[in-house]
Order: C-alpha cells, then structure tokens, then sequence
C-alpha cells in the first residue's frame, strides 16, 4: 500500500549517498522529447489542455476552430468535420488524424468520423496540429496536414476525475477517470457519456448520444522496456435526416469503434531507442434506413459499413553522428471493408500497404537546422509514391527564427472511389471505374516564429503556396448505361492555395492569450475532364464546381481564446470565433459569416490541480446570438445554427 | 664517524682491560645503532593506509582502483593488503557503511565516496580523529549552475520528505539569491504525485535534493515526466539523472574524488594530521541538450557552465 515508505525504511539508513549512485533508466527517450515549433519542419498549432478546458467546447472538431487556417464544420449536431484550407465537402479526406499515434483515418470513405473516437475529452493532453503535409514523419495521406491528438498515459501523475455538464438543447455529459498507479505497472481507466439535442431546428433530427471508454496500461519491468497498452470502445446513436422527408428520412444511425495497441520501446545508449507498435481498430456503422417506408415500399437500403484495421510500424530514433538525430523505420497495414450497400457488385479488396520512411535533422551549426526526411509507400490499389520533405530552419537568434520548406504529399484514393459499387437503390448511388491516381500536393512555406521569453510572447506567422494535383472528385455521368449509378471518380481539378496566416500567444501567471488568424485563397483549374464532358448538363455541373470552389475557401478567418484569473478562485475565459462566408463544396448554399462569441465562469476550489480540488463553471456558447449558419447539404426548411445555449460543468478531483 | 675505528676486532682486544671504557663504548654504540635504525624509519617507513570497501559495488571499486592510482605516485604510502586494519596508521573508509563501521576506531579515518547527511547520522563529531571528503556538491555550487543555466528563473521547487542540512542551505541561499522557494513536503507516497503536480505548477525550475525516500529508481520515471509535462526542467544530483532526463548536473566523478584524497592522504603523510571535511573541488557539468531544446530552453555548453560556475579551465 505504502510502497515508497517500506521500502525507504527496509533501505540501509545509510545509503544516503545512493542518491548519487543512482542508476536511472532514461525517461525522456527521443520519441518522448517534442521537436520545439521553431526546430520543426512543418508549422505546428498545440492545443493543450488549460485551452480545451477555457475553450468550453465539448467535442474534438470544435477544438480545431482554435488553429489558423482550419475550416470547421458541421453537417447537424453531431457530424463535425474539419479541414485545412477548407475545399471540402462533408466527407473532409486530406487530413491524417492519429490518436496517440494510431491512425483513425479510416475507409472506406478516408475520414474521420469524429464522434465515434472513443477519446474523452478530460482525458486528451494535447493535441497537436500539423499545418501542412507531413508524410515524412506522420506516414500516409497527411496531404494537408496531421492532427495529432494525445492522451494521458496511465502513469501520468494527475488526480483522478469526475466531471458532469449538464445545459440546454439536452447537454448531458458525465465522464469519470481512475488511476492506480504502481511501480513498474500502472492502469486508467476512463469512461463517459455524451449527449445533446443537436441544433434547435425541429425537423432536423440530431439527437445524440455516445457511451464510450478506455482503459489504458503502463508497464515498466526493467530501466530499458516501457510497454503501453490501450484499448477501448464506443457506441453511438445518432439522429440524422429530416422528419417528413423521403431522402434522408429521419432515423437513427448506430455506430461503434473499438481499438487495442501495443507500444513497446527499448531505450537503448546514448539517448537511441527501438518502437514498436501494433493497433487495430475496427469500427461499424449502421444507418438504419431500411425501417423507413412509405406506402409500404421500402424506399431505401440499409447501410451498412464494416472496417477492419491491422497496423504494424517499427521506428529506430539515433543520433548516428555529431548533430544528427535520424528516425527511420518502416510499417505494414491491412485495411478491410466490408459492406453490401457500397459494394453490392463486388467487395473491396482487402488493402495491403506497406511504407519504410526516414527523417534525419542536422544541426549543421549551432543556429542552422535542416530536417530531411521521406517515406516510401505501396497502397496496396498498385500506386507507389515518394513523399519528401525538406525544411531549413535558421535562428537568426536563439529566440527569432526563419524557416523555409518545401513538401510533397500524396492522398491515395479512397476504397470507395475507387471501387465502390452501390446498391442500385442508394440515391446518388455510383460505380467506381477505377484506375484513379493519387492527389499530389506540392506545399512550400516560408515562416517566422518569434519567443519573448521575458514578456511570455510567442508570434508565428507563414505564407504559404499549397499546390493540389489531381484532386479526386464525382465524375456524374460514366456509365451512360449504369441505372441509377452512372457516377464515378475521377482525377479532376488542380486547386492552388495560397495567403498567409499567424498566431499570437502570451501566456504569463496562469492568464493566457490566443489569437489565430488566416487569409487565404484557392484558384481552381481543371486537371482532368468528366467523362461526358461533351454532355451539357455534365459541362453545365463541371464549370460551375470551378467557379463555386474558390468559395469553398473562407478568405479570413480567425480566432481568439483568453483566459484571465481575477481572483485565487476565480477565472473568466472567452473564446471569439470569426469565419467568412463559405461555400462547403456539397452544401446547398453558403455558410454566412460568422461571429461567435463564447464565455465561461471558472469558480474553483480546493487546491489547484489536487485532489479533492475541483471546479464549477458556468459556459455560454454563441452568447451574443449570432445568426450564421452552418453547412448544410439538403434542400430543407431553415438552416441549421447554433443558438445562444448554455450549460453548468462541475469537476471534481479525487 | 668517528667510532667506527673501535669496532674494529684489533683495538677491542686493545683496549679490552678498560672496563669503564668498554662500558662507554657500548653504550655509545647502542645509542648510535638506535639512533641510526630510528632515523631511517623516520626517513623510509611508509605511513600504511588501509582502504575499506562498503560493499563490492562498481562504484566502489572504480573509486579504489583510482585512488590506488593516484597513491602510487607517492612512494611515502604505503597501502596495505585488504582487511589488514589493524596495522593501518589511516583508514580511508569507502562509502557510508565502512563509515559506520570505523565510527569511533582509534586509528585515523577519511570517509570517502559518503554524502554529508550518511556522514551526520552516523555521527561524526564522536570521532574527532576522522576526516571526509563529501560526495555532495556544496549548494552555493548548484544555485550558481541554475543561476548560469537558467537565468530566467524566479522560483525553485524543491520535493522533500523531511528537514535536511541540504535544505538549510537551500533556504539560505534562496533568500540570497531572490528566488522564490517552494518547498513540498511529501507525506507519504500517495502523495507524491499530487504534491509534485501542485509543485510544478508554482516552480520554474525543480532542483533535486538527496532524498532516498522521494528520487529513487521506480520513482524517478513518473516524476520526469510530470515535470516534462508541465515544462519544468530538473536540476539533477549527477550524470545519471541528466541521463535519465534531467536538465543539467553538476557533480564530481570518482577519479576526481580520489585524486582529493590522495592529495590529502599524502598531506596526512606530511604533517600526521587531516584537514577538516570537504565539498569536492574539481567538478564536472553534464547538460541534456536534448531535453534544453524541447523545453525551448538555451542553454550554453556544459563546459561553459563549468567555467562559469568556477571549475578549472
């Protein structure tokens, strides 16, 4: 029970001066260590935890608002999507998204189903935002970026937790954390619950709610082996489509994901070390359609998708000569999906990829850094692609820093556009022709980052230049002869983006400053043609989805996120959120501007960060009732917005 | 040499009837053999110095086998075959358990390869004949590393289980510096985790003090990473912890200690007599440079620092 005591005094009274001799296993092993942001070779936004909790917000996507050029939206309530650089529809494809290394970026649609992550908030530590491609070091499909969201180890040293919100539009969330932690082996285990009404509109049906936990180990048997094992599971029902509607009926959807991953490293001399990592994720999803009829007819197919991922990687961190630090490695993955709807002619064929990859950072001299890195990858669809990256970074002094960069990324196709075959009945049903390419980006940078240590600023700012190649989209008309699914996809568009874009950070006796802001723009060109392009509907549909994308992007957007402590006990924090209008590439009509304004009331108690400590906090989200709308892809009545809403968030430590 | 002559066989028979010369005779030879054997122990015996182990430890070892090293180049010492003490005229005693186990021995002891509180418990004014050299740092040392590393820092944590000289000093020398001293008391180990936290949160720097009860090998991993999490970077006691993760150490090696007490064996040898106790003098700095740059801390060379901090160039 007491292990330090007994063992302090079953130790020789005299061993005082062990406390020299102490052999210690290295802890901070060169995969633990973060690459500083004026060190990295990409632009990096962290989110850690005093923001997530002054931000208020209640799901990951939401957090992503926080980070300068990131395109936030939601399809209802509960549907959130992101992307950097905006040019999305609801299905966001160009983001890697790992949850402590473990990619959920999953077919067969190659997105991230947000609320299906079993990750509670109170148990996310930070999440890291890589803004630009990273293939590098980040593996496959981080064409845009990587969103790199971590979680608290078992044996993180933090009290356990109980938390509840409960508010408006039925907020009702409770989640609960525990942690023993031992010697060489420690264990957490969380759990929670979700739920809320969606958006206020009545016909819009969004209702949610999502059960989820996780339990996660840490084993230690000896100085160089540490063993991190996580599983987890969550479930889902969710609320979609429109009341009295026969596309998209209101019904249910019903989801799970569970996961389990092994991480082995060996720390080995001279700060080196060996990982290896094994995870499998499997989610379901089951949009029950086919309980909607209408005058006895069944109208639409049940659908429903089953993913099945097995992932091996092994990674070599060394410091091979003076000023050099090299990770290099190389992993496999199997990717199944099964599904009758989206393959109802053939299945998808089981995807085998395999990637090696290395990335070495020289400190050529003691303010010059050049990170050089690529990975090699097979996608297992027959594509084999060379992702290099290269990045100078130069401390003009040691807390002023230039860097330049230049990076190429693929996104390989998703499974469904290039083998999807729906079930007949499906509306907008297609039948993929295959024989796509991978969508190449071509993304150069220059940045500045700048650290004023004694005033507890820190600025960063780039300007960008992103090429994307071959951007897969709909070809509507391929298969003249195809019923109902005469679409496909195709390599179509060539989009350059380009602007600037900055944040602002203070932070000084608990108070805190957040400003993000980005200006940018998209030139959209084909790169390709549909294959009836000699079809005027077909051409009518292709220049209007060139004239409509430069608006998919917002021009300006921005953020701002303060925390200040009036008193010991009480902190205020506000969080603005300001978007230009947009036009989602699939919405029916643009998202108006947005101005959003939310405030939270911190009163806390006990000792900060201790147990029997906590803190109660009233939120208020869209205080100032601001009227934009949100993304919306179906012709209905009133557009879905966030009305003002609040809710009453207790912690308490123990 | 004058006598000489008479102990030649030929004048002894000569003067043989003299008796009361003879008498004188013998008795100037005997003073002179005494005198001339008693000056040439004066002059050659070597002093015989035992060296007594702790324990077989590596450590251990690595201090005799350099401080027999360093002893050989003084051929006034002499080093006697292992466990022959009772012949010893200074035991140099090798870690705290030979400490204790010579606390008290009528022979002159150094205590050795011990740290300044092993050498308090066990008592060391009872025994006015012993000497030391500390493995310790003295503190003034280590607030002018954290001084020369991190200039920036205005409060210092420090995680204790309970009062200690290194403590005092700490006090003491905060105060003088302008710091701001957070001290934690650990109460028992179920709150190591939650005092550390509390800690770190009010500290810029944690400067580690021996304390068997709190630093020790299965602790060591969470309280790194605790203070790597909230970005505070530690202020370890020897390489071992910049090593493991810590930021920076100043900290003396075996042969640095050993080549001290030669020095002040040989001094022993001189004048019969031990210097009082001592900090080590020649020290090294060890940085983790890797750990500086993910904290986003500059930090200058590990031998800057030595210099800085006042070791030979």
């Amino acid at each position: 029970m007491l292990p330090l005591i007994s063992k302090a005094q079953a130790a020789d009274e005299l061993d005082s001066e062990q406390a020299f001799f102490l052999e210690l296993p290295v802890v901070l092993t060169a995969s633990r260590l973060t690459q500083p942001v004026d060190e990295a070779p990409n632009a990096i936004t962290i989110i850690d935890r005093q923001m997530i909790k002054a931000s208020g917000f209640r799901r990951i996507p939401e957090l992503l608002r926080l980070v300068p050029g990131m395109y936030v939206g939601s399809q209802n309530g509960h549907s959130m999507f992101a992307s950097y650089h905006g040019t999305t529809d609801n299905f966001s494809r160009r983001m890697q998204v790992l949850v402590d290394g473990r990619s959920v970026y999953l077919p067969p649609y190659s997105m991230v189903i947000w609320d299906d992550l079993p990750v509670l908030l109170e148990d996310i530590e930070r999440i890291e935002v890589i803004r630009g491609p990273a293939a590098a070091s980040h593996g496959a499909n981080s064409t845009q970026g990587v969103i790199n969201i971590i979680t608290r180890e078992a044996d993180n040293f933090v009290p356990n937790e109980v938390t509840v919100r409960q508010g408006g539009n039925g907020i009702k969330d409770a989640s609960m954390t525990f942690a023993r932690r031992g010697e060489s082996f420690s264990q957490r285990l969380s759990a929670g619950y979700r739920a809320d009404g969606g958006y206020d509109l009545p016909q819009f049906t969004d209702d949610n709610r999502t059960s989820m936990f996780n339990w996660r180990t840490a084993y230690h048997p000896n100085g160089e082996d540490a063993f991190d094992f996580q599983t987890g599971y969550s479930q889902s029902v969710r609320g979609d489509g429109i009341v009295g509607r026969n596309q998209a009926p209101d019904r249910n959807l019903l989801t799970e994901h569970d996961y389990a991953q092994l991480i082995w490293t060996r720390a080995l001399a001279d700060g080196a070390e060996w990982q290896l990592r094994y995870h499998y994720t499997h989610s379901a999803y089951d949009d029950d359609q086919v309980s909607y009829y209408r005058d006895g007819v069944n109208l639409y197919p049940k659908v429903n998708v089953q993913t099945r991922r097995h992932d091996i990687e092994a990674q070599h961190t060394a410091s091979w000569s003076t000023g050099h630090r090299l990770v290099w490695g190389g992993g496999a993955r199997l990717d199944g999906v099964s599904s009758t709807s989206l393959f109802y002619y053939h299945p998808a064929p089981t995807l085998r990829q395999w990637r090696v990859f290395a990335h070495d950072e020289w400190r050529m001299q003691h303010d010059w850094l050049l990170n050089v890195g690529a990975m090699w990858e097979d996608d297992g669809m027959g594509h084999h692609n060379v992702s290099p990256r290269v990045a100078l970074n130069y401390h003009f002094t040691p807390n002023h820093t230039l860097r330049i960069g230049a990076s190429l990324a693929y996104r390989n196709p998703a499974v469904i556009e290039e083998y999807g075959n729906t079930d007949p009945l499906t509306p907008g049903g297609f039948l993929a022709s295959g024989g796509l390419q991978p969508e190449r980006m071509l993304a150069r940078e220059i940045a500045y980052l700048g650290h004023f240590p004694e005033t507890g600023w820190m600025v960063e700012a780039r300007l960008f230049s992103d090429h994307l190649r071959g951007q897969i989209y709909l070809d509507p008309l391929r298969n003249a002869s195809g019923g109902f699914n005469n679409a496909s996809f195709k390599n179509l568009y060539l989009v350059r983006y380009s602007g600037w874009e900055g944040s602002l950070k203070y932070q000084q006796e608990g108070n805190a400053l957040t400003v993000n802001f980005s200006r940018q723009q998209a030139a959209c060109e084909a790169d390709g043609l549909p294959t009836w392009i000699s079809d005027t509907r077909v051409k009518g549909w292709f220049d209007e989805w060139l004239r409509q994308c430069p608006k998919a992007v917002p021009t300006n957007a921005g953020s701002v996120l303060a925390e200040h402590h009036l008193t010991q006990t009480l902190a205020i924090s506000a969080g603005y959120y300001y978007q230009d209008e947009v036009q989602v590439l699939d919405a029916q009509r643009p998202q108006t501007f947005m101005h959003r304004m939310d405030i939270k009331i911190t009163r806390s108690f006990g000792k900060r960060g201790v147990a029997s400590g906590g803190e109660v906090a009233l939120v208020m989200q869209n205080m100032f009732r601001d009227t934009h709308t949100e993304y919306a892809n179906l012709p209905q009545q009133g557009y879905p917005s966030l009305d003002r809403r609040a809710y009453l968030l207790a912690t308490f430590l123990y | 040499m004058t006598a000489v002559p008479t102990f030649s066989p030929l004048s002894y028979t000569n003067i043989l009837p003299r008796k009361s010369e003879h008498r004188i005779a013998l008795i100037r030879w005997l003073v002179l053999v005494c005198s001339v054997l008693s000056f040439q122990t004066l002059q050659a015996a070597p002093l015989k110095v035992s060296l007594a182990l702790s324990e077989e430890r590596e450590v251990y070892r690595a201090f005799e086998s350099a401080l027999r090293d360093s002893l050989d180049a003084h051929q006034e010492i002499q080093i006697l075959p292992s466990g022959n003490v009772a012949q010893a005229e200074l035991i140099v005693a090798i870690g705290a358990q030979a400490a204790n186990d010579f606390r008290g021995s009528s022979i002159p002891v150094l205590n050795v390869m011990v740290s300044r509180a092993g050498l308090e418990k066990i008592g060391r004014d009872s025994n006015s004949g012993s000497s030391g050299i500390y493995m310790d740092q003295p503190m003034a040392r280590r607030f002018s590393l954290l001084r020369a590393a991190l200039p920036q820092t205005k409060s210092v944590g420090v995680l204790i289980s309970n009062e200690s000289p290194q403590l005092a000093a700490a006090k003491q020398l905060s105060s003088a510096s302008g710091y701001r001293l957070h001290i934690q008391t650990v109460a028992t180990p179920d709150h190591l985790a939650s005092s550390l936290s509390a800690l770190l949160a009010d500290s810029d720097v944690l400067l580690v003090l021996p304390d068997a009860e709190i630093y020790r090998s299965d602790t060591i991993r969470n309280i790194l990473l605790e203070s790597y999490r909230q970005q505070v970077p530690m202020i370890g006691l020897s390489q071992n912890y910049v090593r493991a993760g810590a930021l920076c150490a100043v900290y003396s090696t075996p042969l640095q200690i050993a080549e001290q007490t030669a020095r002040v064996v040989a001094q022993f040898a001189k004048t019969g007599k031990l210097p009082d106790y001592q900090y080590p003098h020649e020290f090294e700095v060890s940085v983790n440079t890797q750990v500086a740059r993910s904290l986003g801390l500059t930090i200058k060379s590990a031998e800057q620092l030595r210099i800085e901090i006042g070791g030979n160039p």
